[in-house]
This record gives C-alpha cells, structure tokens and sequence, in this order.
C-alpha cells in the first residue's frame, strides 16, 4: 500500500499488482537507465518511511489503547499522540471506553427521531411469567467497558465484541430469568424496579463470569405489556378496577346524600313534636283558663246559666237538624228510627240530671 | 552481474523462508501446539513471539478465548408431558489443546460433539422437572446440573464447558392461542371479581346507609312521640287541675260543645217529649222534676 503514496499519477489509482509493474515499466522507459536505480532506492525509502508512519496513533480523552508486541499484550497507552512499531511487529487497538454504550433488547432503534422510529422484536421481548403468562419486555442495557484487555481478548464473539452476542445472549438470560421469578401482575406494575435491579446483578454475574470486561451501569425496562392478542382483556382488568371505584365511590355519595337527609327529617320530626308539646300545653292552659273563668262566673249563679247555656245550645243545634219529637204516649209504639245520620243520633241529657253515657267522658264522645 | 544479482536475490528469498519457518507469534488470544512430521512435541500457552524447527515443525494454532456455541432453540417434553421450547448457548472454553487437536480437530466439529452432548444432557434435565418448575425458580440449578454433567464428559476433548443457560423457553407456536385464551380467562375472571367486589362495597354502603338512616328516623319517631306524650301528659295535667275544681260543670259544657260540633245539618234528632226541653210543650206548667 505504501507504494501508492508517492505517486501523483493517474495510474495509482488502479493500484493493483500488474498496474503498479505497467507504472514503473513506464517510469523507467521516460526517465532512462540513468534514474533506473535512483528511482528504485528512492521508492523503497518512501515505502519504508510510510511504513514507520503508520506507527504513529493518536489516543484521545475518552479513549484507550492496548499495543500486542508479536501477538503479546505489552502496554497500555493513556491519551496522548503515541508510537509503536509498525505491522507486524506491533498492532494497536484503540477503544472508546469511558463511553457509554447502549444494547436494545426486544426492539431497535431504527431512526432516533424525534418522533423516534422503532422496530419490534417480539422473539426477544416476549417471555414467560412465573405464573405462566407472557409478557412483552423491552430493555435497554447501558454499559462500558471496565477492563479493556479482558474486552479485547477475553471473550470470542461472532460480532468481535463481547457486547455483540455474548452481552445480548446473557441479557436475555438474566432478564428472562428474572421474568420468570416474578407474576405478570407484579411485572406489569409494582414490580418494575425489581426487574431492573435483579437483571442488572445478574447480568454483571455473567459478564464477569465470562470475563467480557464490561460494566453494566443500567438496566432501563422500556415498553412492559401484555402481548397483543390478550391486551384488551388486561385493559379491561384496569377498567373494572375503575369501576369498582365508581361503584364504590357512587355508593358513597349515596350515603353522603341519605344521611344528611335522614338526619334533618329526624330534627324535622323533632321540632315537629316539641311543637305539638308546645301546642298541647298552650291549648291546656287556654282551655282551662277559659273553663276556670266561666266557672267564677257560674258559682255566682249556678242554675240559671246551666239552663241557659243549655238552651242556647239547644237552640243552635236544633235549628240546623231535623228533629221529631215523640210524645210520651206514643214513645212505645213508635219504631225506632235510629240512627239516622251520618253521625247518628244522640240521646240528650236533661240539663239538670246526670249528663248522657257517652258525655261522661268528653273527649272520647268527640272522636266517635 | 546478473548471476550475482539472481544469487542474491535466492540468499534473501531462502533467508525469509528460514525466518518464516522459524518464528511464529501466539496472539493473546490464542494458544497452539507445535506438531513434528504428525507428533506433538510441545503447547505454546504464552503469547509472543516463539521459535521452532523450520519446515519440520508446524503449529496448529487454537482460540483461547472464552467460545460460544449456541444450539437451535428445540422442542422437549417436560416429565409433565407438555411441550417446551428452550433455546440455550454454551460458553466454553478449549484448556487442552492437545486433546482438542487429537480428538476434534476444529471447532465445527467440536460444535457437533456439544450438541449431542448438550442436547441429551438437557432433554434428560428437562424430562426430570415439571414445565412450571423449568419456566420459573428452579431454572438456575437445572442448568447448573446440566452444565456440571456435561462439563464432566466433555473433558476427555480438552474442552472446559463454563456454562450452559438457557436463553429462552417459549411455548410452542400451537399452543399460543390456548395460552392467550387462559390468560384472557383468567384476566376475565380478574376483572369480574373486581366489579363484584366493587358492587359488593357498594351493597355493604348502602345497606349500612339505609340501616342507620332507618336507626335514625325511627330514633326520631321515638323521641317525637315521647315528647307529644309529654306535651298529652302535661296537658292532662293543666285540665285535671282546672277541672278538679268542677268536674261537673265541665262535662256540662264539654257536652254542650259537642252537640255543636257533632250534630251536623241535615242529621235527625228523635226527642221525647218528656224532655225537659218540652216540659212546656205539652202541660205548660212549671216544677217538672
């Protein structure tokens, strides 16, 4: 490759073998025997000092280096501008490692966006529960590397890295591992930390197990769900868990409503006797206010207002009733007409005499 | 000239073949073995640059790295008779390769040989435990069974198996529809109990509402009714007193008032005409008892 460098010429381009013996055919025709040997020495110098350039390599801060002597680790180099001895004497591996890298486990990043485009796994991201359920798991894994050699030449890889294969293999591994401790119910909700702590340590185990080198610094759950073709039934787990609260919370306000309620008609019902009590006593002390009056004035002359009072009363009512009067010879054969009324008929006392039987008790005489 | 210049050119051609020949490196990851005419004679562990004999000597060279093999997810019967998919990977790692090289050779056909011997180790693992047991807690010490049994028969190949785990187990394609139609179910049966219990929250308020706001009226109805017997008691009690005074006179005038109140219009009144009322009517004279 160092022969291409030199020349300026078209040909170079094409820089394979039979081109490159055409070229300095040509090179030799031009310039005559004369330069013949000076330009042989003079393009072999070049290659030479090409050569040795090629040692030169540039570590930056974020990176590291490892230079192998014939195959064998001998140092490594801090950041800086650094020299080894060409191919194949020594060979340089420069890495990023301070850097933090990301795998995608169950999907893929397919643009960054945003609006992020992503590509689903699901023969990644679905994974039996503990309780027998599948779950879709999408993670990220973020790590860096912790100890370069081990990376380097530790661990075969199809992809080179460790972090290939060998750190998306064990990721699974611990992260189905861990699924598969856990209920689908625990996953889907309280459980989410616990997923992500438990398949970071286990994950670290197999990476330091294996010797990749590699320091898993977070493990981030992504999507977590149910699989689509049961995602509406779990939905509609969510849904009846509202409206258990709605029902719930309906009987509530029920009981907010009714007992409010009830408790005023109860004081309603209250007040409503206290003012019958009120009343009673008041409608007592009037009435036997007014009875006491007029019996004062009724001592003063006790028959006569007896019999006038009894007449004024007679007079009132006989004025609005039909009344027969029965003479005491015909009183035996007359049929009995009674009752004749709605409210019948009432035998009346004679006003000096014992009051009628149903006037002895005042009160009931009203109410019948 | 052009002899000693050919001469030349042969030295440096033969003096490059012999350093070939000679030295060879050991990468950090690998290891070899320095084999004559057919014969092992050494292992070259160390990485670095070594020397053996030109042209009679040759290194076969090995990974020392830790190797993966990764087998096809296949399908094993569990003791409980079900189906499971397990996909499993292999990290091992070659520690002799002198046996590697006397019985393997290279590693395609060591791939072959894991396979058999994982494979058989697995299918007995997984036919000794039930399906549940595999999926979830007992995963880890199944495969660390399978990995200490294999590890054992596949020492006499050089071979040091370092893990075996299992990557995935899945059910099998034909039975995902009866899984998913179990979990709907049992997401059915989840979601019912919820909104029983929120109906039976619902039921317990209410009755308990219904229960004290019952308490509560009928409370009320008993102390109304004792203070309505208090106001009847206390108004027994003014009228008993007033009426002590004349018991008499005010049945009088009670009976008075009620044949006001009770004898309506229109009713009918039979008389006799001994009543005092008409003691004039028929002898109008005076001093009728």
């Amino acid at each position: 490759m160092a022969f291409n460098e030199p020349g300026q010429s078209p040909w170079d381009k094409r820089g394979n073998a039979p081109n490159m013996e055409d070229f300095l055919n040509q090179l030799q025709q031009r310039f005559g025997g004369h330069f013949r040997r000076f330009n042989v020495w003079l393009l072999a110098a070049a290659a030479l000092v090409a050569w040795g350039l090629t040692g030169i390599y540039i570590v930056n801060p974020d990176e590291q280096a490892v230079v192998r002597t014939f195959g064998r680790m001998t140092r490594t180099s801090p950041p800086g501008i650094h020299y080894h001895v060409p191919w194949p004497v020594e060979r340089v591996n420069v890495v990023k490692v301070a850097q933090i890298r990301s795998m995608e486990l169950g999907f893929r990043t397919i643009m960054e966006g945003p609006p992020a485009r992503v590509r689903e796994f699901p023969l990644e991201s679905l994974m039996i529960t503990g309780d027998e359920n599948l779950v879709n798991i999408q993670v990220v894994v973020q790590y860096r590397i912790s100890d370069l050699p081990a990376y380097l030449f530790r661990v075969w890889d199809p992809t080179g890295n460790p972090e290939g294969r060998t750190l998306r293999d064990a990721a699974e591994t611990a992260l189905r591992g861990v699924a598969g401790s856990m209920t689908i119910d625990d996953i889907l909700t309280i459980g989410r930390a616990r997923v992500q702590d438990e398949t970071k340590v286990h994950l670290q185990q197999l990476m330091d197990s294996y010797g990749t080198g590699l320091f898993i610094t977070e493990v981030k759950l992504q999507a977590v769900e149910p699989p689509e073709p049961v995602q509406a039934a779990f939905k509609d787990v969510v849904s009846a868990k509202e409206d258990r609260e709605r029902i719930i919370n309906e009987a509530r306000s029920y009981r907010e409503d009714l007992l409010p309620k009830a408790r005023g008609g109860a004081e309603q019902m209250l007040r409503a006797a206290e003012g019958y009590r009120e009343s009673r006593v008041r409608e007592a002390q009037g009435d036997s206010a007014r009875f006491l009056a007029m019996l004062q004035e009724y001592r003063q002359a006790k028959t006569v207002t007896r019999r006038r009072l009894f007449l004024e009363t007679m007079a009132e009512v006989l004025s609005k009733v039909d009344t027969v009067v029965i003479s005491r010879s015909v009183a035996g054969k007359a049929l009995p007409l009674l009752p004749l009324g709605e409210t019948g008929t009432t035998p009346l006392p004679t006003p000096q005499g014992e009051p009628g039987r149903q006037a002895q008790t005042p009160r009931a005489g009203g109410s019948q | 000239m052009k002899n000693r210049r050919i001469g030349l050119i042969a030295l440096v051609v033969l003096a490059v073949a012999l350093v070939g020949g000679t030295l060879f490196t050991i990468d950090e990851t690998e290891q070899g073995i320095v084999i004559q005419f057919g014969k092992y004679v050494r292992t070259v562990n160390e990485p670095g640059l070594h020397m053996k004999l030109p042209f009679i000597q040759e290194v076969t060279t090995y990974d020392k790295r830790l190797l993966r093999y990764d087998a096809a997810p296949a399908e094993f019967l569990t003791r409980d008779k079900k189906a499971l998919v397990v996909d499993i990977y292999a990290r091992y790692r070659i520690v002799d390769p002198l046996k590697f090289y006397q019985t393997l050779r290279d590693l395609a056909r060591a791939h072959a040989r894991l396979d058999a011997i994982i494979s058989s180790s697995l299918r007995e693992a997984v036919a000794s435990h039930d399906q549940s047991d595999i999926i979830t807690e007992k995963r880890e010490p199944i495969m660390a069974e399978v990995a200490r049994e294999t590890r054992t028969r596949s020492e006499e190949f050089g071979v040091r198996i370092v893990d075996v785990r299992i990557k995935r187990t899945d059910f099998p394609r034909e039975i995902a529809e009866s899984i998913y139609a179990r979990m709907r179910a049992e997401r059915g049966r989840i979601s019912k109990r919820y909104r029983s219990e929120g109906a039976e929250e619902q039921l317990k308020i209410k009755a308990q509402t219904d229960k004290e706001r019952t308490i509560i009226l009928a409370e009320a109805r008993r102390r109304s009714e004792e203070i309505r017997g208090k106001g009847d008691s206390e108004a027994i009690r003014i009228y008993a007193a007033a009426l002590r005074q004349d018991s008499e006179f005010y049945a009088f005038l009670k009976s008075l008032d009620l044949y006001k109140t009770a004898l309506k219009e229109g009713s009918k009144v039979v008389l006799s005409a001994d009543s005092s009322l008409f003691q004039y009517l028929e002898t109008p004279r005076p001093g009728q008892p």
